[in-house]
C-alpha cells in the first residue's frame, strides 16, 4: 500500500453563508475503501463532488497521485489546467445517488460513449471492453435496450460499468444504494464487494453500515462541514469517542428498528 | 361572387415565380437562424460575462421590437455603413437575426430542462463542456425543442410576408402586383393564402413524422415531449 495515493488538504466549501467543507485533510492509501458516513447535510457528498473538482472548493488542494487536480478557488482554468483536469476526471470514477445515466443512449452505447470521446479508442475497442463490463455487472442481457427501460438496481449497475470502463483508479461513490428499493440494494452492493476484492480505491458516502463495517478499511464521520471521528469500522461503530457520533449511531439503530 | 378561374391559369406562373422567392429566402434564413439560435442560447448560459451580456442582449432586443421596424432598419440603416446588399438579401438577414432570438430561447429551454444530473455525470467522467453539451445534453434537447421550433419556423415563414415592404418579389409582393394588374383581390390572394398553407403545412408534417421517429426509438415514455405524454394518457384509457 503507498500512502499519499490521494491527499486532500485543507479544504474549504462555503454555500451562500453554509460552510459546506471546514479544513477537510484527508490521506488516502491505494486499495482502501473509505466510507463517509454523517447526518444529512454534513458534507459528505459536497467532500466527494470537490475531489473531482466538480464543485471546486474555496480553499485546498486535492492531489492524486502526486498529480494536482486543482488548488484553491482555481474557477477559471487554463486550457493546460482543464485538459489535465479532464484527463483526472476520466480516471475517477464518479458514481451517483441518482444513477445520472443517459436516457438518449440504450445499455451499450452509454458505456462505449465516453471510451471513444474522452478516451479515443475506437469503436471496436471500445464496444469490446463495454460488452466485457457489462457482463461483469450483470447487464449481458441488457446491452441493447434503452435505460429508462431497467430497474433502478440495474441502472445504477450501468453506471457503475460506465465509470469502469474508463480504467479508474478509484472511484468516488455518492450513496450509490440510496435511491434503490430495498430488494434491489443487494445487487449493487454484490458489485461494489467485488470491486473491493479487485483492490479499487473507493470513496463511498453511505448509509449502509452493513457494507461499511465489512468492507471499509476506514470510516471517517462527518458532520457540519467537519471530519468529527475517523477509524477502522470496528472502533468507529462499537466505541464511537465523541458525542456527535454516539447520537447518530443512536438514530441509525433506531431507525434501522423501525425499518 | 363570381370566380374568374382565368386568373388562376394565366397568373399562377407568376405567383409561382413569387412563391420560388419566398421559399428560398425562408430556407437561407432558418439555416442561418437556427445555428445563431444555438450560439445565442449557448452564449447566454456562458460563464463568460462579455459573452452572455453581448448574447442576452441581441436576443432581448430583437424579441422585443416589431419586425417590421427591425426589416425597416436594416434596409435602410445598414448603407449608411456601407453596407449595400439587395433587398433580398437584407430580407434574409433580417428574418435570420428576427428568428434566431426566438430559436435561442427555444433551445435555452429546452437545455435547461434537462436534470443538472446529466451534466454533471458528463463532466465527471471527463468530457470537456463542449462534449458534454454535444454527446448527452444537446441529443437530449432535440425531442423536446423539436415542437416549438417548428412552430417557431411557421411563424417565420409567415413573418416572410413583411418583406413585401422593402420591395422584396416574394409571394406576398408579387400577389399585390398580381392584383393591382387584375383587380381581382379574391382569386390573387386565395392563391397566396394556399401555398403559403402548403408550404407550412407540408413542413409540419415532416417535423411530425421526424419527431415521431425520434421518439420510437426509446419507447418506454418517460421522455419529456408532447407525443410521450400522449402516449400515456392513451394507456390510462
Amino acid at each position: 500500500m503507498s500512502a499519499n495515493f490521494l491527499q486532500l488538504k485543507g479544504l474549504h466549501k462555503k454555500f451562500g453563508s453554509i460552510t459546506a467543507l471546514r479544513d477537510v485533510s484527508l490521506n488516502v492509501s491505494k486499495g482502501e475503501v473509505i466510507c463517509i458516513i454523517g447526518p444529512s447535510g454534513c458534507g459528505k457528498s459536497t467532500l466527494l463532488r470537490t475531489i473531482n473538482w466538480l464543485s471546486p472548493p474555496d480553499k485546498g488542494q486535492v492531489i492524486l497521485q502526486g498529480e494536482i487536480v486543482g488548488s484553491s478557488s482555481s474557477s477559471k482554468l487554463t486550457i493546460e489546467q482543464s485538459k489535465l483536469l479532464n484527463n483526472l476526471r476520466a480516471r475517477m470514477g464518479m458514481v451517483f445517488q441518482q444513477f445520472n445515466v443517459w436516457p438518449h443512449l440504450n445499455v451499450l452505447e452509454n458505456v462505449v460513449r465516453a471510451q471513444v470521446v474522452v478516451a479515443n479508442r475506437d469503436r471496436k475497442e471500445a464496444e469490446s471492453k463495454a460488452r466485457k463490463i457489462l457482463d461483469e455487472v450483470g447487464l449481458t442481457e441488457k446491452v441493447d435496450e434503452w435505460p429508462d427501460n431497467l430497474s433502478g438496481g440495474q441502472k445504477q449497475r450501468l453506471a457503475i460499468a460506465r465509470s469502469l470502463a474508463m480504467d479508474p483508479i478509484l472511484m468516488l461513490l455518492d450513496e450509490p444504494t440510496s435511491a434503490l428499493d430495498p430488494e434491489l440494494v443487494a445487487e449493487v452492493l454484490s458489485v461494489l464487494k467485488r470491486l473491493v476484492d479487485k483492490g479499487m480505491t473507493m470513496l463511498v458516502v453511505t448509509h449502509e453500515l452493513g457494507f461499511a463495517s465489512k468492507f471499509g478499511d476506514r470510516i471517517v464521520f462527518m458532520d457540519g462541514g467537519e471530519i468529527i471521528e475517523e477509524g477502522p469500522p470496528e472502533k468507529i461503530l462499537r466505541t464511537p469517542k465523541t458525542d456527535r457520533l454516539k447520537q447518530f449511531l443512536e438514530k441509525l439503530n433506531i431507525t434501522s428498528l423501525k425499518g | 361572387m363570381n370566380l374568374e378561374y382565368t386568373i388562376f391559369i394565366n397568373y399562377a406562373p407568376t405567383i409561382l415565380l413569387g412563391f420560388w422567392l419566398t421559399l428560398k429566402i425562408v430556407v437561407c434564413a432558418i439555416s442561418l437562424g437556427i445555428p445563431l439560435g444555438l450560439f445565442l442560447a449557448l452564449g447566454r448560459r456562458s460563464n463568460f460575462v462579455i459573452f452572455s451580456f453581448l448574447s442576452t442582449s441581441f436576443i432581448e432586443i430583437f424579441r422585443n421590437t416589431p419586425f417590421i421596424i427591425q426589416v425597416f432598419l436594416f434596409y435602410y440603416v445598414l448603407p449608411f455603413y456601407g453596407i449595400r446588399l439587395s433587398a433580398e438579401y437584407v430580407g434574409i438577414l433580417a428574418l435570420a437575426a428576427f428568428g434566431s432570438a426566438y430559436f435561442a430561447e427555444i433551445i435555452r429551454g429546452g437545455i435547461d430542462a434537462i436534470p443538472k444530473g446529466q451534466l454533471e455525470s458528463a463532466r465527471a467522467i471527463g468530457m470537456t463542456d463542449w462534449q458534454a453539451m454535444r454527446n448527452i445534453i444537446l441529443p437530449q434537447t432535440l425531442s423536446i425543442v423539436i415542437p416549438p421550433l417548428t412552430n417557431q419556423t411557421l411563424t417565420l415563414i409567415k413573418e416572410s410576408a413583411i418583406l413585401s415592404t422593402i420591395t422584396v418579389h416574394e409571394l406576398t409582393m408579387t400577389g399585390l402586383m398580381v392584383q393591382g394588374e387584375t383587380f381581382r383581390p379574391f382569386e390573387v390572394f386565395i392563391m397566396v393564402a394556399l401555398l403559403y398553407w402548403a408550404l407550412n403545412e407540408t413542413i409540419a408534417t415532416i417535423m411530425r413524422r421526424f419527431e415521431k421517429n425520434i421518439n420510437k426509438k426509446r419507447e418506454s415514455g418517460s421522455t419529456i415531449n408532447s407525443s410521450g405524454i400522449l402516449k400515456q394518457s392513451e394507456n390510462i384509457r
